[in-house]
């Protein structure tokens, strides 16, 4: 005799009414049929036999109240847990071989589905299939009309029909037999019997997982709505952390002490707005951003000439055509360039925060970087003798000039120099860039074929150039490869310089303030005129001698009368 | 602490303010004796009396005529929609009355009311039972939308939407009524209203959920971790006014947006707040703004629901279609 009690029906449930019984005393059960209805106090389940065996007898009757627990049915000596014996399985299988391959055959009883909307039963209005029918699953079995509509129900099951249950006309119970299938027993059965959901319309899932949700969530949304400044709080909770409470302190302090709410939220989102993600400290539209990618450009070069301090597509075209200018060294090493963090940490507590470099000041900044790590420099200064000089001499033609014919006669200056390969380019043609000092920055314009300009054609290039510079419209081709630079900074002040070779020029020539010297010639003693000039070479890629030699035939041209 | 469902965390602020504040209300279709189709005033009308939770008639026009009137007389009024496709010949009283009274009367009268109805798909409804129409509330000035995505926050907004003085439109997402469960306190404690909810904090896309959706939106955040896409996921919670602050906020700090929701995508909320950040957030976008969302169809019945639903993998496509712009 195996006995089966009322089990646990969950949610805390004491007790059960029996609604209506499904089997008899005497029947046959298999593991799983279902046994009776019984109805608790949020839903009606049907209670699956746990056992394969007859059942010898059944306690109560439809209405009566079983407390968990208590016994319910009560099966005879041979039930048992198992399912049938597998020989037993094996047999069936072979029997059906022809109609089903792997599936046993067994009778499936479809029974009337919630219909939603707690309708408790429906009217069988017309069959659509009749017994010995072979169905496919959610082919329309038969139409039956509720309070509500008339409504065609699909068939849960592939398989040949055996019965149907009622007649046209008939009220059909929710959860009765509806129709009885010769089916295949894998097709999957209808929806599972949910846990109960507590709704009478449709299946709420339901999830046993318990979760907490994030304090920082509450904390920082009640800190919005306050508008407390969060970094501004001291956490009270655990290792620190802020509570709600503490943002309710800090807002009613605030409140208590002067009135200065709405300045201190602006700030903060201000500060805010700053990120983890660079590309974000710039204010571009995507199709800035777009055109910025496109052209390699960074936008952290740019000038930020839009609205509130926005990056325009003029912008990134303007730092592409300078990083191209000074980036363009062709053939030549691609050494990095990383000016590893300028301004990383420990700038000095100053109330003004630190501009980012961007545009010419950035691209001198990076160059120069780069010029410090590769070059060996050595510089040289000879002053030039110009008080021969007749009529109106420009000074800055003279020198370019002077530098084409020191490179005509000393070739090894006017060269490129790649110090990883150890491979020297000397150039054929002179072409001079020109350091023109700019309020943004440091730009180097080239005078092309300097060697066989005259003084007219170098000053015309020259105006040229620099009026370019001015409105803007300067293009990356008119600074691209020089091959020599001469800074005339001596217009401004000072004599002697070190100026800095960029690679991968080898040399630059720097011109100081005009300074007297006093003479003494056939005349007397004169006051005579003098350029001071100094001359940086990258002693890897030029001898002393030949830069001595170029800085002589210079100081040789500047000497003479026009 | 109790662990419950976002319906029992209902049920408890129910309660709480029951108990708390004599003035409150509840009324509605089974919301009595029957304790709410989805059993979310379970035990209140034996608890307190059928004065203070009522049974109405079958008539939504009536129910928030009713709720009108009783709010502008100083009571607060919780007003059940059984479902919130059922909510459409309230309207008139929702809209021309309870919206506007506080404007009508120059602020003497003011309309403290909630009305709760369950809304939204996956839960095999029949037709009119899975619509997500807060667009239309949310569209209607005066009215502040609320849509709770956990048993915590439900509690805690219910509380506040009880309190508040002005009308609440409070959206239960059904679909999540029983998925997770909270440790929730029963302190009475509210959570502020028109504020969003940062519920995972990240760096590379914001996500932008509310109501059921968070569930996906957060298990898509989970994968995209997986993938070494640091995710921050902002549940909107109060739909209507919209916090557009932390929004902004957390978009200028990833630069990529992209909105989860259930609704159709055409006029809806998620349109509102891509045209928000469109508007005031544009110079921090590295992408287009993304919208995963049903479709621009009749809610199909339940057989085809699941394909109407965003799922994690299309929000998961979807962001990483935005990461894919530099």
């Amino acid at each position: 005799m195996k006995v089966f009690n009322l089990p646990d029906l969950g949610e805390g449930l004491p007790d059960a009414t029996i609604v209506r019984w499904l089997v008899n005393e005497g029947d046959k059960l298999s593991v799983d049929q279902p046994m009776v209805e019984m109805e608790t106090a949020k839903a009606v389940v049907e209670v699956p036999s746990p056992f394969e065996g007859v059942v010898s007898e059944l306690k109560g009757q439809a209405g009566d109240v079983i407390q968990v627990g208590d016994t319910l049915v009560i099966f005879n000596q041979n039930a048992s847990e198992q399912k049938p014996e597998p020989t037993e399985e094996i047999n069936k299988v072979k029997n059906n071989k022809v109609t089903a391959n792997t599936a046993k055959e067994t009778k499936q009883i479809f029974y009337l589905p919630d219909l939603g909307e707690g309708l408790q039963d429906a009217e069988v209005v017309r069959w659509l299939k009749s017994t010995n029918d072979d169905v496919k699953v959610d082919e329309p079995l038969v139409e039956m009309e509720t309070d509500k509509a008339v409504v065609e129900v699909p068939s849960p099951y592939s398989g040949v029909i055996t019965k149907l249950y009622g007649e046209p006309g008939e009220l059909i119970r929710v959860g009765s037999a509806l129709v009885e299938f010769n089916g295949e027993n894998n097709v999957p059965a209808a929806e599972p019997q949910e846990e109960d959901a507590g709704t009478v319309v449709g299946a709420v899932e339901v999830g046993h997982q318990v979760t907490r949700e994030p304090s920082s969530a509450l904390v920082k949304a009640l800190a919005r709505k306050l508008r407390v400044d969060l970094s501004s709080v001291q956490g009270t909770g655990k290792n620190g952390a802020i509570t709600q409470n503490d943002v309710k302190a800090a807002s009613e302090k605030r409140t208590a002490s002067l009135q200065k709410p709405t300045e201190s939220v602006s700030t903060d989102r201000h500060t805010h707005l700053t990120s983890t993600q660079e590309p974000l400290n710039y204010r571009a539209s995507p199709a800035v951003r777009a055109l910025a990618r496109k052209l390699g450009v960074n936008l952290a070069n740019c000038e930020t000439s839009g609205k509130k301090g926005s990056i325009t597509q003029e912008d990134v075209k303007a730092c592409h055509q300078k990083l191209s200018t000074t980036s363009r060294t062709p053939q030549l090493s691609t050494a990095t360039l990383s000016p590893s963090k300028p301004v990383s940490q420990g700038l000095p507590d100053v109330t003004i925060s630190p501009e980012s470099l961007r545009g010419a000041r950035r691209a001198m900044a990076v160059a120069m970087t780069k010029a410090q790590q590769q070059v060996c420099l050595t510089t040289l200064v000879d002053d030039a003798n110009i008080h021969f000089w007749k009529g109106k001499n420009n000074p800055t033609v003279r020198l370019i000039r002077a530098v084409a014919q020191g490179c005509l006669k000393e070739p090894a200056l006017n060269a490129w120099f790649d110090g990883e390969k150890l491979e020297r380019l000397v150039h054929p043609h002179v072409h001079i860039g020109i350091a023109v000092d700019m309020p943004d920055g440091l730009y180097v314009p080239v005078i092309r074929h300097a060697e066989r300009k005259t003084a007219a054609e170098i000053r015309f290039d020259l105006n040229h150039l620099i009026e370019k510079i001015q409105n803007k419209t300067i293009r990356p081709e008119d600074m691209a490869n020089p091959t020599i630079t001469l800074s005339n900074f001596g217009t401004i002040a000072g004599q002697y310089a070190t100026p800095v070779v960029l690679p991968p020029q080898v040399a630059i020539i720097g011109a100081g303030s005009f300074k007297e010297h006093l003479k003494l010639t056939s005349k007397g003693i004169e006051n005579q005129k003098h350029i001071p000039l100094s001359l940086s070479f990258d002693h890897r890629a030029c001898t002393g001698g030949e830069a001595a030699r170029c800085l002589k035939s210079i100081m040789e041209d500047l000497s003479l009368p026009e | 602490m109790p662990a419950v469902t976002l319906i029992d965390a209902v049920n408890m602020a129910l309660a709480y303010e029951l108990a708390h504040d004599k003035d409150v209300v509840l009324f509605g279709e089974d919301v009595g004796v029957n304790g709410g189709v989805f059993r979310a005033t379970q035990g209140l009308q034996e608890k307190f009396g059928k004065d203070r939770v009522i049974d109405s008639p079958l008539a939504e026009s009536m129910i928030a005529g009713l709720a009108v009137g009783m709010a502008a007389q100083g009571m607060k009024p919780v007003a059940e929609i059984q479902f919130l496709g059922f909510i459409f010949s309230a309207l008139d009283q929702t809209f021309s009355h309870a919206a506007r009274m506080r404007h009508r009367t120059r602020g003497r009268i003011t309309q403290p009311m909630v009305i709760r109805a369950p809304f939204g798909g996956g839960i095999h409804a029949p037709e009119h039972h899975s619509e997500s129409t807060e667009a239309l509330f949310a569209h209607i000035p005066g009215l502040k939308v609320v849509i709770p995505s956990n048993p915590t926050r439900a509690y805690g907004l219910m509380l506040a939407a009880i309190r508040d003085p002005d009308p609440v439109i409070f959206l239960e997402p059904k679909r999540i009524y029983r998925i997770v469960k909270h440790e929730v306190e029963d302190t009475g404690e509210a959570y502020p209203l028109e504020v969003c909810y940062v519920e995972r904090e990240g760096t590379d896309i914001t996500l932008i959920s509310w109501g059921a959706m968070m569930h996906e939106t957060l298990i898509a955040a989970e994968k995209l971790a997986e993938k070494g896409i640091s995710a921050e996921v902002i549940d909107v919670a109060t739909v209507s006014p919209i916090d557009m602050d932390t929004i902004l906020e957390s978009v200028a700090k990833t630069g990529r947006a992209l909105i989860v929701q259930e609704a159709p995508k055409r006029g809806a909320v998620g349109s509102e707040i891509a045209a928000s950040i469109a508007e005031k957030g544009i110079m921090h976008l590295l992408a287009p703004i993304g919208r995963v969302s049903g479709y621009d169809t009749v809610m199909p019945y339940y057989r085809l629901e699941k394909k109407y639903l965003p799922t994690v993998d299309r929000i998961l496509n979807e962001a990483q279609d935005l990461m894919e712009y530099a």
